[in-house]
Formats: structure tokens, C-alpha cells, sequence
């Protein structure tokens, strides 16, 4: 399939849970609501002609209104590529963990809770991962943290 | 080898053989500064190049410097790599465990100042002087191994003109 | 009357600093025995802030600070970098830069396995492999050298193309040292194949199920070592690739033997690419004539590139909001997926085992902790 025919087969099958968004520069992207993830991750992986059993990324992003959690996968035998996300509001942003479906998914969330503090339910393990064991700072990679001994670039460097 | 050329000429003939007078101190720096045993502590890129080094074109063997892998039978460590705020009790733990007289070497940018990950970093400790006390500093990012020997052969210099009594202090 | 004799299970620790070739990490082993039960690993102790710091710097300079992401093959980091914002810009790169592009990424491909080769030797045992690998190696160094001026974090692929074009004798030169190390390869396998002690201590151990291995996101030489046919050079090309010809190596039992033979078969097939490269070699410019380092700026959107690392894939996320600095650079390494794997079928074997399948994973910890 090319990724004209993926993007139309998707908008088809999907019934509305799957939104395409024109943000996405290269392979197609879409929305999908925090409800509707794990039925939508459990179809990408099962159905027959798209067969997502892959996943390359999945990552939590800052954009100052927002956060964003972000789903690249792909399919490793009919070799194809898709990419969707959710969009969570900056308080008590929580998502459900795509661990059973997806097992690579654990070591990524876990890092995504600990740099975001967007929390993952039914996450078997979120504990310290990267920052030392005693990091009491906060989650680091949101905009507006900052911290005593963190210097910045200067502007015009 | 410039050693062992100047000993006929010290040499002084007695019945039986013959006598070389020297002083404790010039045997003992002649014996440390030319079998330094480097402890292989490499975090990051840096350690990629220490392993050029002491591989077949740079050889770090013909300064008689081997590596060992535990602090026990070292008496150099090459910290090569960042340091990050995590790993810093486990270096200053490393460096405890070496029997004195022991030599410091911060090689790379990372472990003078904190090097390319000083700004807008959260996690890097900016240098290692403040962890254990340094004595040679090697600028670069990666140094070549050409600079690394240089900064060995600097630390046989050090370790020569040192007194004895300056050993307790260390 | 014989007492049970009562066995206790205990956890030993491979801490962060033992013999520095994978870099700093840490296992922690629950041992019956000599046999491991389970593995836990404790990563961080090399997290810089990579993605961070990029949120702070222009796109150009980005470009180094991700040369240090995996610092053994730079060039590719570099590469699907430039690739990712060449994907939301929307540009187009000259001929010659492509091609300069891709015999970069293969000398560096060859210097990483050459680097595995003597690593992994060293691991099991063996010492002199160690030599002949990094005395190979300094070839490939010296053209790199001779091109960019650095012997392992390059910064050379830019945005829009190459930074500088490729002297005189470069092409010379590369020929005769692939033509060495084509050579060699066979003084390399024919020192370890045939040796029982290095056959006892890899065929067979540590088998890695081609299924588990899809599950868990593992990629590169491993994945191809279990039997699966996919490399993102052929399943989702980039660059030139497809105007090249040449094979992918797949192993069909993804024991040690199998990971460290099939990065042996890589280098010949790089070595294949690159003959055709040299050859088809066009003039022209090396960079595309819009891009300016100082005042690159991307529209907005989202990008996800990937490319075939000698670790698996290596994939950048970028999002742009329209601005010279990038929002978000998500970076992912091909090792921080196989050290996941590790736990789930490196158990219930001895620890001289785990130190062999460890070896062949060819685990670089900055990929890892970023």
C-alpha cells in the first residue's frame, strides 16, 4: 500500500476514531482520543492488511498549551508506516499504558512519566529510571521547569 | 632505556663487582613513573579514543602503562567521558579504593568543565575537580591519542620531580 | 540420612563501572548458583540531557551535540537528523551530496563493526582480535580525518547536504583500504571460527525467539540474526539505497555465533555499496543552495525519520514550530530496545554466558541514556 491508500484505508475502517491531521510531513498522522486507544492500538495491531506489530517510538511532547503523547509504528511484514497521537491538558494528564499490546512500550513510558509527569495507568513499574535516585527537582524536560544550578545558553549564541 | 645506558657511567669498580649510589628517590620515580597501571574507567566518547590509544597504532604499552580493571592494582585513572550528578559517588568511590600514590588524569572537555553539556543540561556535573583532586588536564573533544601521551608523558614529568615527603600528603 | 541441602538465591552486581567497552551499565543479577534468575537494569548513569539541550540550539547547532548521541557511528546520527528536518522542509539534496552521504554512512557501518569485532573478541577472551580490529579501523579513520578533521564525532552531514567536498586523494585512497580490509576479513573468522573455545562459548547460547524480538521493538543486525528478513534500507528506503546493489545478510538461528558472524557478512555487503559508490560518483554541489546554517528555519509540523544504523534503527522525532530552534527532538537508539529484550530470554544461563550475549549485542550506552 502507499501511504495515500494507508491514510484512505484508515479514515474507512476506523470509524471516526482515528482523526487525520495535516501536521504530519511525511508518513500520515492522526488523533486519537484517550478512550479510544486501546481499541484503536489492539485494531492497528490485529487487522489483517496493516498488521502493526512494530513499535518504533513513543515519546511525550511539550508544546506550551499542551502535552502530546506520540505513536510511531510500524509494520514489519508488509512494510508500512503510522504514526498518531493524543492531545492532554497540562493538569493531571494520565494515559493508559499500550504494554500488552505493544511490549516495548514499558521502558518508554516509564522515561516519559519521569521527564513529563504525564502519568501511565496500569504501568507495572514506574520507578526512578534515569535521573539519580535522589532527584527531587521535578520532571525536567516540561517548559517551564527550572532549577538552581541550571544554566542556560545565552540568546545570540 | 636512558636509564639503564647511564649506569656504566655511575658505576664505580669494587673488588667482587661493582657499586651504583644513587638516592631512594630517583629509584622510586624512576620505577613508578615508568609502569603506570591505568585503571580503565571510560564513560563516554572519550573512551573510544583510550582505547585507540592503547591499541596497535598509538600503543600506551610502550610507556609501560597496561590497564587493569579494578581500582586495587591501579595507580592512574583516566576519567574519560562525562560524569553525570549520578555516577559522581561511584568515581569518588573508584578513587578511594586505589592504594596511594595514586594520579588523576581529567581527559576530554566533559571532565574539565562540563565541556559541550555545560548549558541547558540538568544532569551533568560541570567538571570533576570538585569530586577528586586532578593533576594533568587534557583539553579536547575528543583529544586525539597524540594529546593523550603527551599528557602521560606530562605526568611522568610531575611524578619525577616530586619529594619524598610529599607522598604522605596526597 | 542425606539433609536438602538448602540454597539461597543472592543478587550480585554488575555495577556501572566494570571493563570499560560497553560503557556504564549496570545489571543487577539474582543468582541461584552460578546460574542467573533474573536480570534487572539499572540505567542513567550517562544521561547527558541530549534532548534538552537541542530544545536550546539552532538546527545547525543541534548537529554536534547529537554527534555524541552515539558517538561510534556519528555520522549516521548526524545523517537522520538532517534527514528529519530535509522531511519537514521539504527539500531537496544535490547528487553528489547524496552520494558523498552514503559512503560516509558505510565507512562509518564498517568502522563500528570492526570496533564490535575486537570488542566482543576481547570480551570472551581473546585479546589479539582486539588489535587487528582497531589497526583496521585507523584506515577508515584517516579518510575521515582527512575529510572533516575529526576522528569520531565528525559533524559532517548537515542540513541540505555535506559540509565540505572530499579531497583529491580520497578516492584513492578508500579504495585501497576497502580492498585491505576485504582482505583481512578472512585472517579475522579464520582466527576465531574454527576455534573450539570460541565455539563452545557461542553457538548456542542466548537465543533470541524472532517473535519476542518483534515485540520488543529490537532492530539491525539482532533482528536479522533471529531470521527476520528487514532492513529500512530495502522496507522503507532513504537516501539512494535503492540504486545500489547488494544483499541482506539473515541468520536463521539467533544464538551469539549467528549475531557476531552476520556483522562479519555486513562489512562485505558495505564493502559492495561502497565499490559502487566510489564508482558512481557525479560532480556537482555538495549542499543545497537555500540552506543557510545561521538562519535555517523549517515551517511548522512533525517528522519522523529512520535510518538503519549499525545498532538497528536509529529514529529522530522532530517537531518544529516554525521557529530556528526545534520544539521537540525525541532521539531513539537501536540499543536501548535490545537492552529491553535482555531480561526476557537472557536468563537461566551462567554468568559467563550473560557476558557473551551482552558482547554480541553490541549494547552503546549513550544511545541508552541519551
Amino acid at each position: 500500500m502507499t501511504k495515500e491508500e494507508l491514510a484512505a484505508y484508515i479514515t474507512e475502517n476506523f470509524d471516526g476514531k482515528l482523526k487525520p491531521l495535516d501536521s504530519g510531513r511525511y508518513d500520515p498522522l492522526f488523533e486519537v482520543e484517550a478512550d479510544d486507544l486501546l481499541d484503536v492500538a489492539r485494531a492497528l495491531k490485529e487487522d489483517e492488511n496493516l498488521r502493526f506489530d512494530y513499535l518504533c517510538n513513543l515519546c511525550g511532547v511539550d508544546t506550551k498549551e499542551h502535552f502530546e503523547v506520540v505513536y510511531n509504528v510500524a509494520s514489519v511484514s508488509k512494510n508500512l508506516r503510522l504514526d498518531f497521537k493524543l492531545i492532554l491538558p497540562h493538569d493531571n494528564a494520565e494515559v493508559e499504558s499500550v504494554q500488552e499490546i505493544w511490549p516495548a512500550a514499558n521502558w518508554y513510558e516509564r522515561e516519559m512519566w519521569e521527564l513529563y509527569g504525564i502519568n501511565v495507568l496500569n504501568h507495572d513499574n514506574l520507578t526512578r529510571f534515569l535521573l539519580p535516585d535522589d532527584w527531587d527537582q521535578g520532571h525536567p524536560l516540561r517548559k517551564d521547569w527550572d532549577a538552581p544550578d541550571f544554566v542556560r545558553l545565552p540568546e545570540g549564541e | 632505556m636512558g636509564l639503564i645506558k647511564k649506569v656504566p657511567l655511575f658505576t664505580e669498580k669494587i673488588p667482587g663487582g661493582g657499586l651504583v649510589l644513587t638516592t631512594l628517590e630517583t629509584v622510586l620515580h624512576q620505577a613508578q613513573a615508568k609502569s603506570l597501571w591505568y585503571l580503565l574507567f571510560g564513560t563516554a566518547c572519550c573512551a573510544i579514543e583510550l582505547m585507540c590509544t592503547g591499541a596497535s597504532r598509538f600503543d600506551f604499552d610502550r610507556l609501560g602503562m597496561i590497564f587493569r580493571a579494578t581500582p586495587r592494582q591501579a595507580d592512574l585513572i583516566i576519567v574519560a567521558g562525562t560524569i553525570t550528578k549520578k555516577m559522581a559517588p561511584r568515581l569518588r568511590r573508584l578513587y578511594d579504593q586505589m592504594a596511594e600514590p595514586r594520579y588523576v588524569i581529567a581527559m576530554g572537555g566533559c571532565t574539565i568543565s562540563g565541556g559541550p553539556f555545560y548549558y541547558d543540561s540538568y544532569a551533568v556535573e560541570k567538571g570533576i575537580d570538585h569530586i577528586v583532586p586532578v593533576d594533568i588536564y587534557i583539553p579536547g573533544c575528543p583529544p586525539r591519542p597524540e594529546s593523550l601521551l603527551e599528557g602521560c608523558i606530562h605526568l611522568q614529568e610531575k611524578i619525577k620531580k616530586q619529594k619524598l615527603s610529599d607522598w604522605q600528603e596526597k | 540420612m542425606m539433609a536438602e541441602l538448602r540454597t539461597e538465591e543472592f543478587i550480585v552486581n554488575m555495577g556501572p563501572h566494570h571493563p570499560a567497552t560497553h560503557g556504564v551499565c549496570r545489571l543487577m543479577l539474582t543468582m541461584n548458583g552460578e546460574k542467573i534468575v533474573k536480570i534487572e537494569p539499572v540505567i542513567g548513569y550517562l544521561h547527558r540531557a541530549i534532548e534538552k539541550i537541542c530544545e536550546n540550539r539552532t538546527y545547525a547547532q543541534c548537529i554536534p551535540i547529537l554527534d555524541r548521541f552515539e558517538y561510534v557511528t556519528s555520522m549516521s546520527c548526524n545523517y537522520v537528523f538532517s534527514l528529519a528536518a530535509e522531511r519537514l522542509a521539504e527539500i531537496e539534496v544535490p547528487e553528489r551530496a547524496e552520494y558523498l552521504r552514503v559512503i560516509m554512512l558505510e565507512l562509518n557501518r564498517i568502522a563500528s563493526h570492526l570496533l564490535f569485532y575486537g570488542v566482543t573478541a576481547m570480551d570472551i577472551g581473546a585479546y589479539t582480535p582486539f588489535l587487528y580490529g582497531l589497526r583496521e579501523r585507523e584506515l577508515i579513520i584517516d579518510l575521515f580525518e582527512m575529510t572533516c578533521g575529526q576522528r569520531l564525532t565528525y559533524n559532517y552531514i548537515r542540513v541540505g547536504g555535506v559540509s565540505k567536498d572530499i579531497p583529491k586523494q580520497f578516492v584513492p585512497q578508500c579504495r585501497k583500504a576497502i580492498k585491505i580490509i576485504g582482505e583481512k576479513l578472512t585472517d579475522y573468522t579464520g582466527l576465531l571460527n574454527e576455534n573450539p573455545i570460541w565455539l563452545e562459548r557461542t553457538k548456542g547460547i542466548a537465543v533470541l525467539p524472532a517473535d519476542l524480538a518483534i515485540a520488543y521493538g529490537v532492530s539491525g543486525p539482532v533482528l536479522r540474526a533471529s531470521g527476520v528478513q528487514y532492513d529500512i534500507r530495502r522496507n522503507d528506503p532513504y537516501c539512494i539505497y535503492d540504486r545500489f546493489d547488494f544483499e541482506i545478510p539473515v541468520r536463521p538461528n539467533g544464538d551469539c555465533f549467528d549475531r557476531y558472524m552476520l556483522r562479519i557478512d555486513e562489512i562485505r555487503q558495505s564493502i559492495r555499496i561502497l565499490s559502487q559508490a566510489l564508482d558512481g560518483l557525479p560532480e556537482g554541489e555538495i549542499r543545497h543552495k537555500k540552506v543557510k546554517d545561521a538562519t535555517f528555519k523549517p515551517p511548522a509540523g512533525e517528522a519522523y525519520a529512520r535510518i538503519e544504523n549499525s545498532r538497528g534503527e536509529m529514529g529522530i522525532y522532530l517537531v518544529s514550530d516554525g521557529s530556528k530552534k526545534p520544539l521537540r527532538v525525541k532521539t531513539r537508539g537501536g540499543s536501548y530496545n535490545q537492552l529491553q529484550v535482555l531480561p526476557q530470554y537472557g536468563t537461566d544461563m551462567l554468568i559467563a554466558d550473560l557476558v557473551a550475549n551482552f558482547a554480541t549485542l553490541d549494547v552503546i550506552m549513550p544511545e541508552v541514556d541519551r
